[in-house]
């Protein structure tokens, strides 16, 4: 059972195609990261889920429905900050946005109340949003996605500029939200988050789909090129050996991308020094993402930057 | 269908929870009232002072009524009692040989150091039939225009009675042959069932213009209070991204119903409470006779479609707009039509049954304002009129609000650079 499927899915806003031929499914009950940089069409297709704007081919089911909103009350969508009425009290606008779902009063109450409660907003029930703090305010949004209990939970950018009590705050409640049978899906640039936090990830690259699958799955794929060695003499050691494609010096280690097989290459290197360290590196979910999105002209130098950042 | 009203209640409760809203609904009034009771008040209580002046009369016969007169007024203005009016004290003016410049620096002077308050210069040869020299009104106060037309009135009755004395006219006759015939206005006369012929009504000023003029404003005041409301909400709802979260609940269409759905109440319920006010103050004075029911449903019916119509308007601008800057600019065709509709309304005020007004009724944004304004001015359009100006009304706001639909889908999701018009009927016809 797939929570969402797209197959063949194109979306061209005058001459810029945002989407093109995108196949993705989504397992019920899994947390699913959308990753891509700005632009590359992550926000398109989440409108296409949540039936906000319609492919121009291809199709979308959501929830097992095809027809147009069929399951729109099953679904909610946190945008990026914002998203609450300054003027409204944090418990009508609770209720507003549940009644929208579809709710009674009656059946949100308790929720809201529930939500408040664990989330530490119980006090500030009947402030008006614009009194709440940034961090609160975020909260509450989280929480008027979540009161009319959907089982599809779309999240964009949700832990940012949170401090980190709160972010452990919403990462539980995530969680719970998965433990209770709900599919999350979140975007998000933060890739320490989304590797700590998503059963699968999905990274969207100007219009196209360039990563989707676990994150075992996502190393094994890119995984096998880098090494981290120390050897007698460093980096200068290395000079001259064949199958070096990069080389990252950090100093008292380097970080070696191969364009031959790791064994391979250790085998010419213990033949010409003495190697005191010889890891298969996993590249991190940030290596993979810079790799791909990093634009063709960019210096070298700033890139292993990065990657020694991680 | 319960998604629409969800949407219509929270927008209406939102709405009339603004101050700007509460204080409209009660400070318009407010204001009214006090600005009609300071004009009565300042009417009755600003003038009683004594007003003296000098007369320099050239005709030696006319200062002795002049006089006379000034007596009377006086007396009707309560001298001696409790003023309600000023007092006015001429003298007369010795020339004794000196030249008519000398008499007026010197009179001149006495009014600017306040002893007098005026003088007047009566030539000689007023008195003879076709004279074309003037009577002269000096005074520092020229904008004071109660002692020159006292003058002027009485001034004219006494030269009039020694104009008739010397061509040796009986003036008694002249008055009576003179009198003027009084004219009033009334409406038409029916006969009843029984035959007999009822008494026709006279109509006064209330019923031609305060009754239609109450009507004008009410409509004016729902239509800007709804519209303005509108737009500045839809622009929050972009600019926080809200509308992305409604709209992952809701179509647009459900929410544009449910928006248009709040302010259609809103301008009900502000014009309730004014129909309240306004026939409790009616019926307290007496003057229930104003109350036309016909024409209280007819207005509902107006200021529904109105409305509508533009609560869709500033629906469509406001969700082509990113921020109130844009707003300004988008406003001004919608300003346009806005002005287009007052300024009709004081072109049909004067004239409700000229070709103009027929024509401006028949004009979808107008209609509302010019056909409320012909219902109310006694004797009405014909029902023809009415009939065909509600059938365009109705079909054009349709219109309207299937188009604002079109720009609010895609208006509500674009960011950045608003639209100019030919982009704007682009998103109309897609």
């Amino acid at each position: 059972m797939h929570a969402i499927e797209i197959d063949g899915v194109r979306k061209q806003f005058d001459t810029v195609r945002a989407v093109d031929d995108l196949s993705l499914a989504v397992p019920a009950g899994s947390i699913y990261g959308f990753i891509g940089p700005n632009g590359s069409g992550k926000t398109t297709t989440i409108r296409m889920i949540m039936n906000i704007i319609l492919p121009d081919a291809g199709r979308i089911t959501v929830l097992g429905h095809r027809s147009t909103g069929a399951a729109r009350d099953e679904v909610s969508y946190l945008p990026e900050e914002r998203g609450l009425y300054k003027k409204m009290t944090v418990r009508r606008l609770l209720r507003y946005y549940g009644r929208l779902k579809g709710r009674s009063t009656a059946e949100i109450d308790p929720a809201i109340g529930e939500w408040l409660d664990r989330l530490a907003l119980a006090d500030w029930a009947d402030r008006r949003i614009d009194q709440l703090s940034k961090g609160m305010a975020q909260k509450v949004q989280f929480i008027s996605s979540v009161v009319s209990r959907p089982k599809l939970l779309i999240l964009d950018e949700p832990f940012s500029g949170l401090d980190p009590v709160n972010a452990e705050a919403l990462k539980d409640a995530v969680l719970e939200m998965r433990a209770r049978g709900t599919t999350v899906v979140f975007s998000t640039h933060d890739m320490s988050t989304a590797e700590r936090l998503c059963d699968r990830i999905f990274m969207i690259f100007r219009g196209r789909k360039v990563l989707d699958g676990s994150l075992d799955d996502i190393a094994a794929e890119y995984g096998q090129d880098t090494v981290r060695l120390r050897v007698q003499g460093g980096a200068a050691a290395l000079s001259g050996l064949a199958g070096i494609e990069s080389l990252n010096d950090h100093g008292n280690y380097q970080d070696v991308r191969l364009s031959i097989p790791p064994h391979a290459f250790l085998q010419a290197l213990v033949a010409r020094a003495e190697v005191r360290h010889f890891e298969v590196k996993r590249p991190s979910l940030h290596d993979i993402f810079v790799r791909i999105a990093r634009p063709a002209d960019h210096e070298p130098a700033a890139g292993s930057g990065l990657e020694a950042a991680s | 269908m319960s998604r629409i009203w969800t949407v219509a209640e929270t927008e209406f409760l939102t709405l009339i929870r603004t101050k700007a809203f509460i204080i409209g609904i009660f400070l318009m009034p407010v204001l009214m009232g006090g600005f009609f009771l300071f004009m009565s008040y300042a009417e009755r209580q600003i003038d009683t002072e004594t007003r003296a002046f000098a007369v320099i009369d050239g005709t030696g016969v006319l200062y002795a009524p002049l006089a006379e007169a000034a007596d009377a007024f006086n007396r009707a203005s309560g001298e001696g009692g409790t003023l309600t009016g000023p007092l006015f004290e001429p003298q007369p003016v010795d020339v004794a040989g000196r030249s008519a410049d000398d008499v007026k620096v010197e009179l001149s002077d006495r009014v600017r150091r306040h002893e007098l308050f005026a003088f007047v210069e009566i030539p000689a040869d007023v008195l003879d039939a076709g004279a074309d020299s003037p009577i002269r009104y000096y005074s520092e106060n020229t904008s004071y225009e109660r002692l020159p037309s006292w003058l002027r009135t009485t001034l004219n009755e006494a030269i009039a009675v020694q104009r008739f004395d010397r061509a040796g006219v009986d003036r008694a006759l002249v008055s009576r042959l003179t009198a003027r015939a009084p004219v009033s206005t009334f409406g038409l006369v029916e006969r009843a069932a029984d035959g007999s012929v009822s008494e026709a009504q006279e109509v006064d000023e209330l019923t031609r213009f305060g009754v239609p003029f109450f009507f004008l404003l009410l409509m004016f005041m729902s239509v800007m209070t709804s519209g303005q409301h509108l737009l500045h909400a839809i622009i929050e709802e972009k600019m926080s991204k809200i509308s992305e979260v409604l709209l992952g609940s809701i179509t647009p269409f459900q929410l544009l119903a449910g928006k248009l759905l709040g302010v259609v109440g809103v301008s009900l319920v502000l014009s309730l409470v004014y129909f309240g006010g306004g026939i409790y103050v009616v019926a307290s004075a007496g003057r229930l006779d104003l109350v036309h029911v016909p024409t209280l449903l007819w207005f509902l019916l107006f200021l529904v479609c109105a409305a509508l119509m533009f609560g869709s308007i500033f629906v469509g601008l406001g969700s082509a707009c990113s921020d109130l800057k844009d707003a300004q600019s988008m406003l001004q065709p919608a300003m346009i039509l806005v002005m287009l509709a007052y300024l009709g309304s004081f072109l049909v005020i004067r004239a409700p049954d000229s070709p103009l007004s027929v024509g401006l009724s028949f004009f979808p944004t107008v209609t509302p304002f010019a056909m409320m304004l012909r219902l109310a001015m006694p004797p009405g359009p014909p029902l023809w009129q009415v009939v065909l100006s509600v059938a365009i009304l109705l079909a054009s706001t349709g219109l309207v609000v299937w188009a604002a639909g079109k720009v609010f889908r895609v208006g509500l999701l674009m960011q950045g650079k608003a639209p100019n018009l030919p982009e704007l009927l682009r998103w109309i016809r897609a």
